[in-house]
């Protein structure tokens, strides 16, 4: 379960402070496939990165299975982006010099996972989401977006983490692929028990969302399920 | 893939900008180990010329020049008032004299007519050195340019030394070294006598230990014979000096008295007090000048490559140190990413760090490589510049006359800057290597730091 009570995030700009995130309270259950949608600058993105522990709000809780990652240290938090998050980016964000599975090796080697495990798992991730077995050894650029988009959902899965954040998954993906990557997301939703938040303009993936989440100037203007 | 191989292989990612980091710092090092082996060769030498100039003060009487006069013979009282100087280790007390063949004539300046022979020092001896043109000439010079010489040869040198427990006592007549090659040393606190003659003076006349022969009308037994190095010093003679004082009625006189230094920085301080405490009735000399001179041209290349190594070693931190910043701004992104799926900075910062040393290894092989084959030309330019720059500050010419004069003692500065050859060994490739890889943490510090303030929020927004 993840549940938001009462969060904020302030920005200072110049000698003021922007409210980014202001006073927002949600909850999303397990292995349900929620979409925050909004315009540019309405603060899904700042929503996101406070989900992830990359950023910390100004105040508020943040809870995931029960516990207030905004009180946890910087170790911890390094450990709960390693097993419980996974990221997955607008744009791929692979590590260039690394093959595909390479790629989805990574975040088990920083869990400290024995390379034979990684290299079994990161082939069945891979082979998961519908990378081919002769393209595993490929690197990001001989791949194309919605391949490079598959390797990264696979690399958010390497440590079966419990939430998986996507930030404008589509957003680089002609329609075709976007829905086919929007329809991936639903089905790991399903079958791993994975709670998936996309932040997106796309009005498609909110529509296949089983929660929506509609932000406007950092405030929560409407939900529905 | 570990962090240290994914810091390795990321070393060549971009290989145009490896090639160049590589060339540009190999440059660098080669500079900084070209100027260590420099250093090193130049201090090597100086420490050489040094020892070789070694830790004697000659004191002599004033503006005496060899036997042909100047000044007044020292005395026992000034051999013990230099004793009695600090940082003096010994005194050799010495007394030389020329013993003339029976019958040889002497040029008086006059006409051959006016030749007369030498009624006290001689002897019954043949010199094993033969005057030559040289010698003759001299003697046609002295003798009003006559050519006939009557039955001159060349007056055999003795010696009589106080202390014969070093071949410091005989440093005088040039001798490095003081081979006993049959009999033994005589004891040089004794009035008898008794003598040690050289092995060419020996073959000369076919003396062997017990035989005797004639000085100053008296009998002289042979109690050693000895090897000193050159042909001069192995036709002389060693007695006591008390005996060569008795034979030549000069009792306490003493010409030359060799003093020890208890270290060659304390040179300069003893012959001064030497010079303050016996006044204008001595000359006091040693090789400290010359040996400063000498020295002057290598201190400057000592000092020369030894701002030269800080600064190559300054400008590779730099090039390193700007080439990670530059990586890491680069990588900003990539290194947020890292951080979103749960690297810690730790391992961020180990991986670019290992991608330094890789790049710094690299070019330290390279560096190695070039700075072999740079080490020998680029210190014969700066030996060739120190040399100018020397002769220059002397004021023409100098610097030749230094030369020249370095070439007197051994080891000399002349030689020492000609044969200036820097060695490679394994100390020094392992300073080399040390270098290196303190460059590549020095150069990867600030850029950790900064790879530690990278915030991964930063990645989202900048999508």
């Amino acid at each position: 379960m993840l549940k938001i009570m009462s969060v904020s995030k302030k920005f200072k700009s110049g000698d003021s402070f922007v409210n980014a995130v202001d006073n927002i309270s949600l909850e999303v259950a397990d292995g349900t496939f929620a979409a925050i949608v909004g315009k540019s600058g309405s603060g899904k993105t700042t929503l996101l990165s406070l989900l992830g522990a990359l950023d910390r709000p100004t105040s508020g809780q943040i809870l995931v299975d029960d516990r207030d990652i905004c009180r946890l240290g910087d170790r911890k938090l390094i450990d709960y982006r390693r097993n419980k998050i996974g990221f997955v980016f607008q744009g791929y964000n692979l590590v260039p010099n690394l093959t595909a599975i390479e790629n989805v090796m990574l975040p088990m080697e920083f869990a400290g996972l024995k390379k034979t495990e990684r290299k079994k798992r990161a082939a069945r991730l891979l082979k998961e989401v519908g990378i081919t077995e002769e393209k595993f050894n490929r690197k990001p650029t001989r791949l194309s977006g919605g391949e490079q988009q598959r390797v990264a959902i696979a690399r958010a899965l390497s440590n079966k983490p419990s939430l998986i954040l996507a930030d404008e998954p589509t957003g680089n993906l002609d329609s075709a692929t976007g829905k086919v990557i929007v329809k991936l997301l639903e089905n790991l939703a399903k079958t791993e028990n994975t709670t998936i938040v996309a932040v997106t303009h796309d009005e498609s993936i909110s529509k296949d969302a089983k929660q929506t989440f509609r932000l406007r100037d950092g405030k929560l203007v409407s939900t529905s399920s | 893939m570990g962090t240290i191989k994914r810091g390795f292989l990321n070393a060549f990612r971009n290989s145009i900008r490896t090639i160049s980091i590589v060339f540009i710092l190999a440059v660098s090092i080669s500079m900084a180990l070209v100027m260590l082996m420099s250093l090193k060769t130049v201090q090597a030498k100086i420490d050489n010329v040094k020892s070789s100039i070694g830790n004697i003060v000659t004191v002599s009487p004033a503006g005496v020049r060899g036997f042909e006069g100047g000044g007044e013979l020292l005395t026992d009282q000034k051999a013990s008032d230099i004793s009695a100087i600090p940082n003096v280790a010994s005194v050799t007390k010495t007394l030389s004299d020329r013993l003339r063949k029976n019958g040889s004539t002497i040029p008086t300046g006059g006409p051959q007519s006016q030749n007369n022979t030498i009624a006290n020092n001689t002897t019954n001896l043949d010199s094993s050195i033969s005057p030559g043109s040289f010698g003759n000439r001299q003697r046609a010079n002295e003798n009003g340019g006559s050519t006939s010489l009557g039955t001159f040869s060349v007056p055999i040198m003795l010696t009589g030394v106080s202390d014969l427990s070093s071949v410091t006592g005989l440093s005088s007549l040039g001798i490095s070294k003081f081979d006993i090659l049959s009999g033994n040393k005589i004891d040089s606190n004794s009035s008898d006598n008794l003598a040690m003659i050289g092995t060419a003076l020996a073959a000369k006349n076919n003396l062997s230990v017990g035989s005797t022969f004639l000085a100053y009308g008296q009998t002289i037994t042979v109690t050693g014979i000895f090897d000193a190095g050159s042909e001069f010093a192995n036709a002389t003679i060693v007695m006591p000096i008390k005996t060569v004082q008795n034979l030549s009625g000069q009792a306490g006189a003493i010409n030359t008295v060799i003093v020890e230094v208890n270290s060659i920085d304390n040179v300069s301080a003893v012959q001064t007090a030497i010079k303050d405490k016996l006044g204008s009735t001595v000359d006091v000399s040693s090789q400290q000048d010359a040996s400063n001179q000498a020295i002057a041209p290598l201190q400057n290349i000592k000092n020369i490559s030894f701002y030269s190594l800080v600064g190559a070693l300054v400008a590779g931190s730099i090039i390193i140190f700007l080439t990670m910043v530059m990586i890491v701004r680069e990588r900003r992104r990539e290194i947020g990413v890292l951080k979103a799926i749960g690297a810690s900075n730790f391992i961020i910062a180990t991986q670019f760090t290992v991608e330094s040393l890789v790049l710094t290894l690299i070019s330290s092989v390279v560096g190695m490589i070039l700075g072999l084959a740079l080490s020998n030309p680029i210190l014969s330019v700066l030996v060739n510049n120190a040399v100018s720059s020397n002769q220059t500050t002397a004021g023409g010419g100098t610097g030749r006359q230094l030369l020249r004069l370095g070439a007197g003692f051994g080891n000399s500065a002349g030689n020492a800057l000609r044969n200036l050859h820097t060695n490679v060994g394994a100390e020094i490739i392992l300073y080399g290597l040390g270098a290196a890889v303190l460059v590549a943490i020095l150069g990867s510090a600030i850029p950790a730091f900064i790879i530690s303030k990278i915030r991964p929020a930063e990645v989202l927004r900048s999508e």
